[in-house]
């Protein structure tokens, strides 16, 4: 074996997995609780700068005004996601999301956008009954990440970027004792002994042909939980953002123009130039919500009315271009870019995969079935139930890793570094190290447009029976053939080797969206069945279990939603014309 | 929508700088509308050499990481589009850091200089809520324009001090400095501005605006660096 002869140890205290806004608020907690603990961040892309919170563009959705109510807030996460929350996890978001941002503008340094009088402004999103997103721009997250990335200079974590995280390490007891790691830049494997490991990396929507996220998100944290035997929930739940970019070849594609333009008053149009939201939600049209738009906007594409890229129109130059270019500048640069203008004229959009609302389960401190295993942000699920609103998904990410660190550094004082099985960790190494030492196979890059084809055509914004039939047996293929994946050397900094490492979580991460999605027959949130247009709250006030077996198949179970904050939802009608 | 009448169609050039080869290295890719320089760079990856090193994260020009030099010029690789009239192009790394692998750098001097200046906020114990500062205030208006820095590094790639006197602390470092020390929920702004006019500091610009030419965010640092030469708002 040419390159898991050796590989360097870390003993730390603390290890988290991701440095976005979940991962290096974790570090903040976990120091100012007990600044004695040694701290380790493992970051696949720079610190603080790879991830999405930094492509945060909108803002953080909290309740700061006395008009504004928590309740009003709790009352839009559930109406917002169809109400398969796990309503203990929502309550925690919005009841923390208030004191996160008065950490961040008082300890960490952010400095939101001001109203006339000096106080913090907030701006309109979809689907909320007050205008409470809290924003710097139209480009929020480079202010969250860069003055988080600016307090790791204070609290001094040992930083391992540019290193991914492979597979966590279980000790005899079944806790966790670490996990094993690549780091990039050098090829070399590294294995990192913890007290507590916070994952916190991330979600998945990279799997799709048209994504939104940024290039590390490729499910790492959730596949890692999965190859572990952790449950997993609301697997079948992907967000597609309404108004991603559409550039034709160009990585540009799937990029988002932020919510708050629909916020603003935004029309979309077909290419008759058509308002289509007249007809699938009259009351709310272009600020309903993320799961209604998209889906509108997928069936006038499929119906016909969409433009020869396949997309739809977003206008707000009736604004003016003044104004659109004062309060949009990020988004008006980004068309201009690409040739078109946001300012002045109608831009071509699509759907686009954006936000995974399953993930690992965890309780309001971020605990999971595993000792010494916590969970936070996206690679959690629960919080958004079935679709996720604008601006809840940066105050989760916050607030979760907050909680995380705060239990962290409780958890970290019970424990001792677990003994560890050297065979595991080897074995974990030789699997990551295969593409690199098979002599000739085939690329990876083939196999992950494969699975962002089968997944945008079969298990998209709109989903049947027989499509996601055929996408599992797709997604068994691909997973057949990772196996024969070679990619050439060297071992340091290789994007190839990389890909296949990526394509692997991908494939984890999809075949339990495949089979929790074929297996909820009705539509609900941004789970859209053609073959069951009906949300059916008689059956499906469920959520769907998923965990995989020693032997590599896959388990799902149904537990109903409990109600242990809010009423069951009145029944109410078909938000959108049958699929 | 990438107009398509008169879209550059065709092949290009590109001449890449690997480490591992003494020269560059020659590839050619088909062109399509809105290509940018990292639409290039996958291309060569996924038609010609997958080995070949290059970093890139968000695609949107947020997260700073893809900074490389094309003819010469400091660029994000996902926001410099192939010129209509290009018929090729020389990708190379970044000037002034060293070199991981191809077009990779190691960004430790940058955050060297940025540490220098204690960039994090030392909130003033009377900042128990978030401040009141009205967008219109002097404060603001000093700060705000140079704000949305992703440290991307590309103002030190292109500034001739700092590629010779590795002590400088640089536009960026220094554009943060002026931010913090204009900032009224900062208490540390005096020793921040002791480092900023000691002898690495902000006297050590030859305001060549070679800083100012290259940001991919607009900001002009060589402004911010004038700026911090006349200390605080809350001193006036």
């Amino acid at each position: 074996m040419t390159t898991t002869a050796a590989y360097d140890e870390v003993f730390t205290d603390v290890a988290i997995v991701g440095s976005g806004g979940a991962g290096l608020m974790a570090v903040l907690h976990a120091h100012a609780a007990d600044p004695d603990l040694d701290i380790t961040v493992i970051s696949k892309g720079a610190v603080g700068r790879s991830g999405c919170t930094r492509m945060v563009q909108g803002g953080y959705n909290a309740v700061l005004s006395p008009m504004d109510s928590i309740a009003n807030h709790f009352d839009d996460t559930l109406d917002g996601g169809k109400y398969l929350n796990n309503q203990d996890l929502a309550w925690t978001l919005v009841n923390d999301a208030p004191k996160v941002i008065h950490e961040l503008e008082t300890k960490v340094g952010c400095f939101f956008d001001r109203a006339d009088d000096g106080t913090i402004k907030q701006k309109a999103f979809a689907g909320q009954s007050f205008d409470r997103t809290v924003h710097r721009g139209d480009l929020t997250g480079i202010e969250i990440m860069a003055r988080l990335r600016d307090q790791m200079f204070r609290v001094r974590p040992r930083e391992l970027e540019d290193v991914r995280g492979l597979d966590l390490i279980r000790a005899a007891d079944g806790s966790v004792a670490g996990l094993t790691c690549l780091n990039i830049k050098n090829g070399k494997f590294v294995v990192v002994r913890a007290r507590v490991v916070v994952i916190a990396t991330g979600g998945a929507a990279t799997m799709y042909k048209i994504a939104a996220p940024s290039r590390e998100k490729t499910g790492d944290g959730v596949a890692m939980c999965v190859r572990a035997g952790l449950a997993v929930r609301d697997m079948e739940m992907m967000q597609f953002h309404p108004t991603g970019l559409l550039v034709g070849k160009a990585r540009m594609t799937g990029a988002v123009l932020e919510e708050g333009l629909r916020g603003a008053g935004a029309h979309l149009l077909n290419a008759h130039g058509e308002r289509y939201m007249t007809k699938y939600d009259p009351v709310r049209m272009e600020r309903s919500t993320r799961d209604v738009v998209s889906r509108s906007s997928y069936m006038e594409i499929m119906a016909g009315r969409g433009t020869d890229m396949g997309g739809v129109l977003i206008d707000i130059s009736h604004l003016g271009s003044a104004e659109v270019e004062k309060r949009f500048p990020g988004m008006v640069a980004r068309t201009r870019q690409i040739g078109s203008d946001l300012a002045t004229g109608p831009v071509e959009v699509s759907p686009t995969a954006h936000f995974h609302m399953g993930g690992a389960i965890i309780d309001p401190d971020c605990r999971t079935a595993v000792e010494g295993l916590l969970v936070a942000g996206e690679d959690a699920g629960g919080v958004h139930g079935a679709n996720r609103l604008g601006g809840n998904g940066v105050a989760e990410s916050t607030v979760f890793g907050c909680r995380a660190g705060d239990t962290a550094a409780v958890v970290a004082r019970t424990r001792e570094h677990p003994e560890i099985d050297i065979a595991d960790v080897e074995r974990a190494m030789a699997i990551a190290a295969a593409p690199l030492d098979r002599p000739e196979g085939i690329l990876p890059f083939e196999l992950t447009t494969r699975l962002k084809n089968v997944m945008w055509e079969h298990c998209g914004v709109v989903r049947n029976a027989e499509g996601l039939a055929a996408a599992i047996r797709e997604i068994d293929t691909l997973e057949e053939q990772l196996a024969l994946v070679s990619v050439p050397g060297p071992a340091a900094f290789n994007p190839a080797w990389n890909e296949a490492l990526d394509l692997q979580n991908q494939l984890s991460v999809a075949k339990i969206i495949v089979r929790t999605a074929a297996l909820r027959t009705e539509t609900r949130g941004a789970h859209a069945r053609s073959d069951f247009p009906e949300r059916d709250d008689s059956e499906w006030l469920k959520y769907l279990v998923a965990t995989q077996t020693v032997d590599g198949s896959i388990d799902i179970t149904e537990r109903p939603v409990e109600f242990s904050r809010s009423a069951r939802p009145a029944p109410e009608e078909a938000e959108v014309e049958q699929p | 929508m990438p107009k398509e009448a008169g879209a550059p169609t065709g092949r290009l050039q590109v001449r890449i700088k690997r480490s591992a080869e003494e020269s560059q290295e020659r590839f050619e890719v088909e062109r399509f509308p809105a290509m940018t320089v990292l639409d290039v760079l996958l291309a060569v990856q996924r038609e010609h050499d997958p080995s070949i090193g290059f970093r890139f994260s968000c695609r949107v020009a947020m997260c700073g990481t893809c900074t490389l030099r094309v003819d010469g010029r400091s660029v994000l690789a996902c926001q410099a589009l192939v010129q209509d009239h290009a018929r090729e192009i020389e990708i190379a790394p970044m000037a002034g850091y060293p070199v991981v692998r191809d077009l990779v750098v190691d960004m430790a001097p940058f955050w060297e200089q940025w540490s220098r200046i204690t960039p994090y906020l030392d909130p003033k114990e009377s900042l128990d809520e978030p401040a009141v500062v009205r967008p219109d205030s002097e404060e603001r208006e000093a700060i705000d324009p140079s704000l949305d820095c992703i440290q991307c590094g590309a103002c030190y790639s292109s500034c001739g001090v700092s590629g010779q006197h590795k002590t400088f602390l640089g536009p960026a470092a220094l554009t943060r400095a002026m931010v913090l020390i204009n900032d009224s929920r900062d208490a540390a702004g005096r020793t921040r501005l002791d480092v900023v006019s000691g002898q690495d500091g902000a006297d050590r610009c030859h305001l060549i605006y070679g800083c100012t030419g290259v940001c991919p965010k607009g900001l002009d640092p060589a402004r911010a660096i004038r700026r911090v030469r006349t200390g605080r708002v809350e001193d006036r």
